[in-house]
């Protein structure tokens, strides 16, 4: 009897873990999906602002409000000791490309019992995530 | 005793509920193996089996000097159909929406959508819509039209379209619109560069692809490995000055009827490129008509006459005529051959190599000046410096350490070299050095020819011209250096002759004058070469410069052709070098020659 109760019992956590382990699986995918929507949006959304700013429509602005370009005998001119410039712009960098072991999941979103348990008997009973 | 009745009963309701689980269980995989859509059930598995899938990575950013972004990516939406979803009402409301919403012809749509894709082993396509000479591409739509139509899928009141699905890609878009579109030059549909930038660094914008394993089922899910990405690239183009630039150069071609033109600016100290325009534009989100011939889509446009010249600024030789005479000069003073003082008596003609050589007004100016022949741009005086003062082996010597006839190796795609006949070459004849010497029967690119003239503003030393300021990779950042082409003169040579090239401009033209700023400059009037010799009628007009002349920031070539208004440089060109400079000492935070000299006497302010 004690056998069969102790097989059920690993049964059922079997079972929990990876209903568990599907459950975060899925939620991967939908939040993969989703970063991949979020990201064209804010593209989009950058090419939407870059065209809002781009000299044409900025020009079209300061006219509309009433400036118009400086001439040469307009501009006053101070020197300013220690002033180092404008600062130099620098681009983002693109994203860093990760191998597909950096990829991977942590194993506390895909491993099995099975290997769980095998990973903490090699441990000596410490280190489980 | 227990009475086991009513529990064998129960027993064998759970073992019936069990069974008929067991057999729809059974049922279902007969159905899925050899039923109706076993095919269907087959190529799913294929594709769960392969596991694959291409990962391509966005393409780099291409931003101005500021961090003004000028190409970028947006997502567009493939409109694909799984066909065995369709329903009888989702074929036609399919057809009748997106017929309404993209203005597409209803029934190309509905044949796509009624045509039996399953009997040819099709299930999923790509609709697409019919283009000239019965081409078809495939139906695009961008992220308003795809949010409507995702609002369409998701509501059960919506019309039906069952089927349809939207699939994402990734579109290169220009928010500066044609502002300098020669020099970015333009993405196709496939993501290939064309041109400009875009061609010029396709291999380091593009990223490199990657294939990955899929994640279809849960319990295998990981993230996905991004691939390694394309870089970002900072040009040494300020979109102002471009805009500006580009605003001037169009009133212009409109005032002087001109066919077309080109107006550079540089910082000859480093060589960067602040702006480069030409007209007629390119706009790179409609880039059709410059692709190349086969690539065209439109036929139409395939059999127009001709091929449009992307980029004149590096691609559209010219003969320079007067402003070569610049490095004629410059080659004699920095030979010490010439003075500034030295004196020529202009009769109006001069033989070099059997052929008459006359100024361009056919008159004799009499006793002048190196000055003189410069301010009044002597064909005469100079064929006589480079024949009779220089000689052949020297001037064209001079030429080659000034980089004519050779690429200057500017980061733009589809940059030409110009054509210089030196006396290597088998069809070249003495005659040759006196035309050359005042600028014809040679041909450069304006870029060159400013790189040439750089030299002169830059103290002798020649820079090579470039658009990419920095380059931001997931690594790290490199900024290219700037690259020395070579010393062609002295720099007390370039000295003399800026200050030389700054008197004579008052005498040339008052058209290139700039209040409270000195500036050097030359203006140029070419005759066009054709097969027949030279056109009678039209010339290129053009005007290279810069200033200020104690500290040059800024360098300008204006070239327009075939100017109707007047032939004349001194009359076209220089009045638009005038309005550029005008507007680029403000831009650039040039301060006049009077404040400029006060702050480097220990002044404090102006």
């Amino acid at each position: 009897m004690l056998p069969l109760i102790a097989l059920l019992i690993v049964g059922g956590m079997y079972l929990a873990v990876n209903a568990r382990r599907a459950q975060a699986g899925r939620q991967v995918l939908v939040l993969q999906k989703k970063q991949a929507e979020l990201e064209r949006m804010n593209a989009d959304l950058t090419a939407m602002l870059a065209e809002l700013t781009s000299p044409e429509q900025m020009l079209e602005r300061a006219l509309s409000l009433g400036y118009r370009p400086a001439k040469p005998g307009e501009v006053e001119y101070i020197l300013v000791e220690g002033y180092p410039g404008p600062p130099v712009f620098v681009a983002p960098r693109p994203p860093a490309s990760s191998s597909m072991g950096e990829g991977t999941l942590s194993p506390a979103y895909t491993e099995t019992l099975g290997e769980w348990l095998l990973r903490w008997l090699s441990w000596g009973g410490g280190g489980g995530q | 005793m227990i009475d086991q009745g009513p529990s064998r009963h129960r027993i064998r309701l759970v073992l019936l509920f069990i069974a008929i689980l067991v057999l729809a269980m059974v049922v279902q995989l007969i159905r899925v193996q050899f039923g109706p859509y076993a095919p269907a059930f087959a190529a799913i598995e294929l594709v769960i089996a392969e596991q694959v899938e291409k990962v391509e990575p966005a393409r780099g950013l291409i931003y101005d000097r500021d961090g003004r972004l000028l190409a970028s990516n947006i997502p567009m939406y493939y409109l694909e159909v799984e066909v065995r979803q369709l329903t009888d009402s989702s074929k036609k409301q399919i057809a009748a929406v997106l017929s309404r919403v993209l203005v597409l012809p209803f029934e190309d749509l509905s044949a796509q959508l009624l045509h039996k894709w399953v009997d040819e082993g099709q299930f999923r396509i790509r609709l697409t819509r019919l283009i000239s000479g019965g081409k078809r591409w495939p139906i695009v739509v961008d992220q308003i039209v795809a949010d409507v139509l995702k609002g369409f899928l998701a509501d059960p009141e919506a019309p039906d379209l069952s089927g349809l699905a939207l699939v994402p890609a990734p579109k290169r878009t220009y928010p500066a619109g044609w502002l300098a579109g020669h020099v970015i030059g333009f993405v196709n549909q496939k993501g290939k560069g064309y041109f400009g930038i875009e061609g010029y660094y396709d291999d380091w914008l593009v990223g490199r692809s990657i294939t990955v394993e899929l994640g279809y089922i849960p319990l295998e899910a990981r993230l996905k490995p991004d691939p390694p990405a394309g870089v970002n690239l900072v040009l040494t183009i300020d979109i102002d000055i471009q805009h500006m630039v580009e605003s001037i150069l169009e009133q212009a071609i409109e005032d002087t009827k001109s066919e077309s033109g080109q107006v550079i600016v540089m910082d000859p100290r480093n060589g960067e490129i602040l702006a480069m325009a030409s007209w007629p534009p390119l706009d790179p989100n409609n880039y059709q008509p410059w692709l190349p011939r086969e690539e065209r889509l439109n036929e139409e446009v395939e059999e127009s006459e001709e091929e449009l010249v992307i980029n004149p600024a590096v691609a559209g030789q010219f003969e320079p005529g007067s402003t070569f005479k610049i490095l004629t000069m410059a080659a004699a003073l920095d030979a010490g051959v010439v003075t500034p003082d030295e004196e020529f008596i202009d009769t109006g003609m001069i033989e070099v190599g059997g052929n008459i050589i006359r100024n361009w007004d056919g008159g004799a100016w009499g006793p002048q000046t190196m000055l003189g022949c410069i301010e009044h741009s002597l064909n005469v005086c100079l064929a006589y410096v480079a024949s009779e003062k220089l000689g052949t082996p020297l001037f064209y010597e001079y030429l080659k350490a000034f980089g004519v006839g050779q690429l200057t190796g500017i980061d733009l795609a589809g940059e030409v070299s110009g054509q210089l006949r030196t006396p290597r070459h088998p069809d070249w004849t003495e005659s040759d050095l006196g035309t050359n010497s005042f600028g014809q029967g040679v041909s450069l690119t304006p870029i060159q020819l400013l790189t040439a003239v750089g030299a002169v503003a830059n103290g002798g030393m020649m820079v090579q011209p470039h658009m990419v300021r920095t380059v931001v990779g997931p690594e790290g950042e490199y900024w290219p250096k700037t690259t020395i082409l070579g010393r062609p003169i002295s720099a007390e040579t370039a000295e003399t002759l800026s200050l030389m090239l700054s008197e004579s401009l008052g005498g040339e033209t008052h058209f290139a004058h700039v209040d409270e700023y000195t500036l050097v400059g030359k203006t140029g009037t070419a005759q066009i070469p054709t097969e027949y010799g030279y056109d009678p009628r039209w010339t290129v007009a053009s005007f290279v410069g810069w200033g200020p002349l104690e500290d040059p920031r800024f360098s300008v070539l204006v070239r327009l052709d075939k100017p109707e208004s007047s032939p004349w440089g001194s009359v076209v060109a220089a009045p638009v070098f005038r309005q550029i400079v005008e507007r680029l000492v403000v831009m650039m935070e040039i301060p006049p020659d009077q404040i400029r000299e006060k702050w480097t006497g220990g002044g404090e302010d102006g």
